[in-house]
């Protein structure tokens, strides 16, 4: 039976769907959970083995979820070597493990690496989904075609929302930095071209050759055979070499974007990328003496994740926005992880993240083994936590290294009643930083140059 | 219902105790809390006096306290504060472990058992051969030693006393013990930073030695404080070369990455790195069923070295022979690891990282073996190649090998200790070992002790603290040949 994931999953689209009051909402989302958790605890090993260690057979309350919540590291728990040797067979066989559709045997004899393996499943209906990480494994998360189906309707429902532009098909879409070319990433752009470009123009993907899992992989192997004193200084010297050849690439694509967007700065576009990314391509277009009022003042900006680490100047926003002619309340950000297949979209005024009612928000203690207890009022500080009732293909629930600060009261400027959280969003690690000095240690601190 | 609408509790941190760590000047005590601090790990807070810089870097138109005071006198004084130290009810010492047990991952006992360990060190023959080991002639501490070559050039040469900065690492209280001894042997001017995760015990030390005399000049070579590793409004300001001339530092990541910032003409890094400890276990192990048990307990003593927080703990086991075989030593290695887990007390459970890798392992089991519950009471892993991850918290990971030869490959420039069975064929791997990066090869189940003055981490550390300085004297008359 899954009558309450229908309920909630019914309002994908429904205008009023950030309108729930969490206290209203709570009792069909713990049935929802109770649905999923007795539909996955047998199909999916990890959860199995964890509800058997918590002694977990029902979930009747938010606390019987928290020692089922799974941080990232989960699903990147396979052994290395099964990706540094190409043991496609035991990493199918890792990956069945955190899967809730068994995932047939696949002939691996002739597998020809990471992306043709990855294709292989994507043909047998299990899309995986890496993370972009450069020094460690790459996280895998498995979803299926309905995650695929429902990320296509969510993608273009959550902008919409916080956009407040409407799906009409009359834009020209704008990529302004290399987007990892993974199955989710393809079928969510797919779905943002169909609802929101103009037929006749192509969607402008950044000009570098696309992202694949196997060119990120190569750098973390090249990392691990460093520290294995397995790699030759020629083989480095060649790595770099190529390492070189793609920023030099990477470069030239601001400028032939920025060119692009010149020659297209009548029509009405959507603009999308990370902070540095499109402050890069906006002073672009500004050194070819471009930008403000020529471009089209219907323009739209989609935003993604925070600065990564990139250094910008404090009014960076100001310089994209006024480039690129954004009006008020055009630009739209999210808050979301890949491990989640639901967006938590900002609303337009004030900044505050909107939480769905199939997100169920736990905001958890510094150490994320306990639920911090509130009173569906006021604010609540800690460590996040969520279950994506949505996720259909692997377990949803997922603990965060993220700091959190949500609210149960109405949204102070759009009103609506369900749960928000605020544009504070850090990391827990970056709050803490790194004071650790021992003697005891790993040929990890001894790599260096690759990473 | 979980979430059910109750009041939120108060905050945590108002109820948490707060303990304070005061400063050490050269035989000055400043308390003081200018300044929150959390320790890593556990996260508990602490305060501290603000650094007061002038005080904590004596000027170089100084000469250091110690220079004309002799090696004896300094390792009576050395000798005479390890007794005081090691002497039940020191205010001093009961006070530090106090304060310690909020701060450390590790057991009290455990604590107190290393350091009691340490200050035995503090003993005349000990000290005067770590010298003896260190210097080929002692005698240039203590003066100018006259030396000429073949060509007749007559000169001096001095280990002049240097001007350091020990950054200490959390894991041990006995590099505390060890690095005031060696900075009063070399007669250095030291600073100590204490680490987050004790920043107590080196005060204790230097608070106990000024009980005994205040005005000594091994007092008047010490200072102790804390800052936050990596804090660029202390370390920007001390560590330069008109103050110093060498970082003494523990540890790896951004412990020395911040650290290597500063290095430059004048300032050098004198680092004991991170490391990896090993054992190697031959087929002759199993020769008998008493003969694996035997092997196995030996093994678990090097893997529980101060609960595997300390760098010779072993984290890797090669072991020759079948699966078979090495699953029968895996299950005896993890039964004796989790006795001397329960007789210590320890019982933190596993992070979260570490359960998770492990876990995928279990699910994995046509290719590994898991002995042992991921909470922290014992676990060992069987595998074919290392695991991907660092062996903590009490974690063995037995790596099955056809031949010991196989496992040479895994040794690396982070590789430290080597517990080696059967003694006899240690010989025929010592050259191999070193040459892949490896220290120190020892008997299985003997990770912790060394011959007294050996070298630490490839090399003989009092020797490169000092600041070598000649006085050339210019050539010998020649004489006149006869007639």
């Amino acid at each position: 039976m899954s009558a309450a994931i229908d309920k909630l999953t019914r309002q994908a689209k429904a205008q009023d769907r950030f309108d729930y009051s969490a206290a209203d909402i709570r009792p069909l989302q713990i049935e929802a959970l109770n649905e999923r958790f007795q539909e996955q605890k047998d199909r999916i090993k990890l959860l199995g083995l964890r509800a058997r260690d918590a002694g977990t057979t029902e979930i009747t309350a938010i606390e019987d979820v928290v020692s089922l919540l799974l941080p990232h590291t989960a699903y990147k728990s396979y052994p290395e070597s099964y990706l540094s040797e190409g043991k496609w067979d035991r990493l199918t066989s890792w990956l069945n493990t955190v899967s809730a559709y068994p995932i047939g045997p696949i002939d691996a004899s002739d597998v020809a690496g990471i992306d043709d393996w990855i294709d292989r499943l994507v043909a047998m209906g299990h899309y995986v989904t890496c993370s972009s990480g450069t020094t460690g494994k790459p996280a895998m998360l498995v979803g299926s075609p309905k995650d695929i189906a429902w990320s296509q309707i969510d993608t273009v429902a959550v902008f919409e929302w916080g956009s407040g532009v409407v799906a009409k098909q009359d834009r020209m879409l704008i990529g302004t930095g290399a987007a990892a070319a993974v199955p989710r990433n393809i079928k969510i752009g797919e779905a943002q071209l169909a609802a929101f470009g103009n037929p006749e123009w192509p969607r402008w993907s950044y000009p570098v050759p696309p992202i694949t899992i196997g060119s990120m992989t190569r750098q973390i192997l090249m990392r691990k055979k460093i520290a294995d004193g397995m790699a030759r200084p020629g083989e480095i010297a060649e790595f770099e070499r190529v390492a070189r050849e793609r920023q030099a690439g990477l470069d030239a694509a601001a400028g032939l974007t920025a060119e692009h967007l010149i020659a297209n700065r009548e029509k009405p576009l959507m603009i999308a990328g990370m902070w540095a990314g499109l402050y890069m391509i906006a002073s672009a277009v500004r050194e070819r003496g471009h930008g403000g009022d020529e471009f089209n003042p219907d323009n739209c900006l989609y935003s993604a994740g925070g600065l990564k680490g990139a250094v910008l100047p404090p009014n960076y926003r100001d310089v994209v926005h006024s480039t690129f002619n954004i009006p008020d309340g055009r630009q739209f950000q999210m808050y979301s992880m890949q491990e989640l297949n639901s967006g938590m979209p900002k609303c337009r005024d004030t900044g505050r993240y909107h939480v769905p009612p199939w997100l169920v928000p736990i905001v958890l203690d510094k150490g994320g083994d306990n639920a911090i207890p509130h009173g569906y009022s006021g604010e609540v500080e800690g460590r996040a936590g969520f279950v994506d009732i949505s996720l259909d293909g692997r377990w949803g629930g997922v603990i965060t290294g993220d700091k959190i600060t949500i609210s149960y009261d109405p949204c102070p400027s759009c009103g609506n009643a369900g749960p928000s959280i605020e544009d504070n969003v850090a990391r827990l690690k970056d709050l803490d930083g790194d004071d650790k000095i021992t003697c005891a240690g790993t040929v990890d601190a001894y790599v260096r140059g690759v990473s | 219902m979980s979430q059910s609408p109750v009041p939120p509790p108060p905050a945590a941190t108002a109820e948490e105790e707060i303990v304070s760590a005061p400063f050490f000047y050269r035989g000055e005590l400043v308390e003081g809390s200018d300044e929150m601090h959390r320790s890593r790990d556990l996260g508990v807070r602490f305060t501290t006096p603000k650094i007061d810089f002038d005080k904590a870097v004596p000027p170089r138109t100084e000469v250091p306290p110690l220079l004309d005071v002799p090696l004896a006198e300094i390792i009576d004084f050395l000798a005479e504060t390890g007794q005081r130290l090691g002497a039940p009810g020191n205010a001093h010492v009961q006070e530090c472990f106090d304060r310690m047990a909020a701060t450390h991952v590790l057991p009290r006992p455990m604590l107190e058992s290393v350091s009691r360990h340490a200050v035995s060190q503090l003993d005349k023959r000990v000290l005067l051969a770590e010298v003896e080991q260190n210097f080929p002639d002692p005698k240039a501490l203590d003066g100018w030693v006259p030396k000429h070559d073949f060509y007749g050039r007559r000169s001096f040469v001095r280990a002049f006393a240097p001007r350091l900065i020990h950054v200490l690492p959390g894991n041990s209280p006995g590099v505390a013990v060890k690095s005031v001894a060696q900075g009063a042997l070399v007669k250095a001017v030291n600073l100590f930073k204490m680490s987050s995760a004790d920043p107590f015990f080196m005060v204790a030390i230097l608070r106990t030695m000024a009980d005994l005399d205040a005005d000594h000049p091994v007092v008047r070579s010490m200072s102790a404080v804390y800052w936050r590793g990596g804090d660029e409004s202390v370390e920007g300001i001390l560590y330069r070369p008109q103050y110093f001339d060498k970082i003494v530092a523990w540890g790896g990541g951004d412990a020395i990455n911040n650290v290597i910032k500063y290095l430059g003409p004048g300032l050098q890094l004198v680092s004991f790195d991170p490391k990896t400890s090993i054992s190697m276990v031959g087929r002759e192990a199993f020769a008998s069923e008493a003969s694996i048990d035997r092997v196995a307990e030996l093994t678990a003593a090097d893997v529980m070295a101060m609960n595997q927080e300390a760098c010779v703990a072993s984290r890797f086991q090669f072991v020759e022979g079948s699966q078979d075989e090495v699953d029968r030593f895996a299950a005896k290695l993890q039964h004796y690891i989790t006795v001397r887990a329960a007789a210590s007390g320890d019982v933190r459970p596993y992070d979260r990282d570490l359960k998770e890798e492990i876990e995928a392992l279990m699910m994995m089991d046509d290719d590994y073996g898991v002995w042992g519950r991921t909470d922290g009471s014992g676990l060992v892993i069987r595998s074919e190649a290392p695991v991907d991850f660092h062996p903590v918290n009490k974690t063995a990971n037995v790596v099955r090998v056809d031949s010991l030869d196989d496992a040479i490959k895994y040794i690396n420039v982070a590789t430290q200790t080597v517990g080696f069975y059967p003694f006899e064929r240690m010989a025929d791997y010592r050259d191999r070992l070193a040459s892949g990066g490896a220290q120190r090869i020892v008997h299985l189940g003997e990770s912790g002790p060394s011959t007294v003055g050996n070298p630490h981490d490839a090399m003989y550390t009092m020797h490169r603290f000092v600041h070598w300085m000649t006085h050339e004297d210019g050539v010998e008359p020649v004489t006149p040949a006869p007639g």
